[in-house]
């Protein structure tokens, strides 16, 4: 059979962010894949050379809905280390507090998603029923429930007093519970293991070539996490450890989030119970001496990396930023080539992409005959469908 | 255990490809040119452990366009290739072959910079929107949006199918 072009993107009204998939399909086998991610560009680098430090915060406090501390806590401690100033130890407690919070809520959100591709919709319900409950603890701590506008440069905008602090504290400590519920249904559940065993496999030497970062990489063997590699914030106090996993499979992913959870929730705890007292803000001047410096955090997804260069003034003179989405786009290339059409939708799920999504598939052989339409939510009914009818046995 | 690619080691490795300094993160920088760059990446992946290709940072000085390939190993020291390359005919070569995930940042660079990359298989839009007029690079220091341009988005005057 001749080699099929399906459109995949870039548009959908519900859920998540524009990019457009080119899959070449042979019957149902995937030969390789490109994609356009031009939707969403901003222009958020360029405005970040036109404002001073503080206003840069909210610009880019808006990259990302979900990683949104990610980029501001980068930001913040990148500058603040060319202003060769220090946050004090309060600020820097609050800062990861929000920054685990963050990545429960993102790894919560990543599970409901993965399970929904998949048809497991009650477990969607379930995780984000959880992430609600964590919604309304950043709330509670930062005023806000997606951009928190906790940081800013020098430390963090607003103090919890001790009550709000024993509140938070009990809102989070069942969710411990939840986690280790979610833990047993992935070992065991029969529709996860299912979709998720062996789909998307990346071998350690493939991820080490392709560049990936963060649950992808350190599902399939890569002891690499920027909290432990190239410490910042409190994770070097902290008591917590790197999960890795070695099946290299979307359920290795998934069990590398899983674990991720507990450790995150266990640090939360441990700070809440015992913030350092103190100032939140420490006294910054105006403008940054020239420099440059390559300022890396373990966001949600993986290794981000802002690249900045300040030249004196109030201004930086350059802020590049590579998110840990673009650094895994390479290994989902790579992981779905030869793969089943069907596994599209969980296996670029996997790496829980910051900018994705798709509306409508339209079928057409390389002649142009046999044109069709197909939405994601049809595509998703085919994977579903694919399995259940045991095509993929065929 | 790797040994450490400190700044002896780098200087060593890559020894008479252009020079090695210690920079605040901290970070290794070796500085050389377009000609040599893919011998000094060559030899910097073989010579100093480097399995984790991090970033290409670009940056224009307003003088030259410098593309900063930030690496980092088992050791966890970051390694970072540098070279500065002149603002009209801004060529380097593609490292995509030697570093797969470089072909899509270099696409990013090439749009957003004006870089040529030299030897990428397919050096096509990556980030800018496909309405982009050609050979505007919105992050060089001197662009700025022509009067009358179309930059992507609606067209305000041409009425769309249904109307508009």
């Amino acid at each position: 059979m001749a080699e099929v072009l399906v459109p995949i993107g870039p548009q959908h009204p519900a859920l998540k962010e524009p990019v457009s998939f080119r899959v070449w399909a042979d019957g149902e086998v995937i030969v390789r894949l490109e994609m356009d991610v031009s939707y969403n560009h901003r222009g958020i680098e360029k405005g970040a050379e036109q404002r001073d430090f503080h206003r840069t915060l909210p610009l880019l406090e808006r990259i990302c809905g979900i990683c949104s501390h990610s980029h501001t806590t980068v930001f913040a401690k990148g500058i603040e280390a060319l202003m060769q100033v220090e946050a004090p130890p309060r600020a820097r407690a609050i800062r990861t507090v929000v920054a685990e919070l963050e990545r429960v809520h993102s790894h919560l959100l990543w599970l409901g998603v993965a399970a929904h591709e998949v048809g497991f919709n009650t477990l969607f319900m379930w995780t984000w029923r959880d992430r609600e409950a964590v919604q309304d603890v950043l709330e509670a701590l930062t005023g806000n429930r997606v951009n928190y506008g906790i940081n800013a440069v020098g430390g963090v905008r607003r103090d919890w007093p001790p009550d709000l602090v024993s509140t938070a504290l009990d809102r989070v400590a069942p969710l411990g519970d939840r986690v280790r519920l979610y833990a047993d249904m992935v070992a065991r559940e029969k529709t996860m293991l299912a979709r998720f065993t062996g789909v998307g496999k990346l071998t350690r030497e493939q991820v080490l070539a392709y560049g990936a970062v963060g649950p992808t990489a350190r599902a399939s063997g890569v002891d690499y996490d920027v909290r432990r590699d190239d410490p910042y914030l409190d994770y070097a106090r902290l008591p917590w450890k790197v999960i890795t996993d070695d099946h290299g499979d979307v359920l290795g992913r998934t069990l590398v989030r899983v674990g991720e959870l507990h450790e995150s929730l266990n640090m939360i705890q441990v700070l809440l119970r015992d913030l350092p007292p103190g100032e939140i803000r420490a006294k910054v001047p105006r403008t940054a001496p020239p420099g440059e410096f390559l300022s890396r955090y373990e966001a949600p997804r993986g290794e981000l990396v802002h690249f900045l260069r300040t030249n004196g003034t109030d201004r930086a003179e350059r802020v590049d930023v590579r998110t840990p989405t673009m650094a895994n786009w390479t290994s989902v290339a790579m992981a779905l080539r030869g793969r089943w059409l069907a596994d599209i939708p969980v296996i670029v799920a996997a790496i829980d992409p910051c900018l994705s999504c798709t509306s409508r598939v339209s079928l057409a052989d390389p002649e142009g005959r046999d044109r069709g339409g197909m939405t994601w939510d049809e595509l998703r009914e085919h994977g579903i469908r694919f399995y259940a009818e045991g095509r993929h046995e065929r | 255990m790797t040994a450490p690619a400190d700044l002896a080691r780098v200087a060593s490795v890559l020894e008479g490809l252009g020079t090695a300094e210690a920079v605040p993160g901290p970070r290794i920088r070796f500085t050389t040119t377009a000609g040599n760059l893919r011998e000094a990446v060559r030899r910097a992946l073989s010579g100093l452990d480097l399995d984790h290709f991090i970033q290409i940072g670009s940056v224009d000085t307003g003088k030259a366009i410098e593309l900063h390939y930030h690496f980092t190993g088992p050791h966890r020291a970051v390694v970072t290739v540098a070279v500065a390359l002149p603002r009209e005919g801004t060529r380097a070569p593609s490292l995509a072959d030697l570093l797969p995930p470089a072909g899509l940042l270099e696409r990013q660079v090439h749009d957003l910079m004006g870089v040529e990359f030299d030897g990428h298989p397919a050096l096509d839009r990556f980030i800018l929107n496909e309405d982009w007029p050609a050979g505007e690079h919105p992050l060089r220091k001197d662009w700025k949006p022509r009067e009358g341009a179309f930059y992507g988005g609606v067209r305000d005057a041409a009425p769309g199918p249904g109307g508009g």
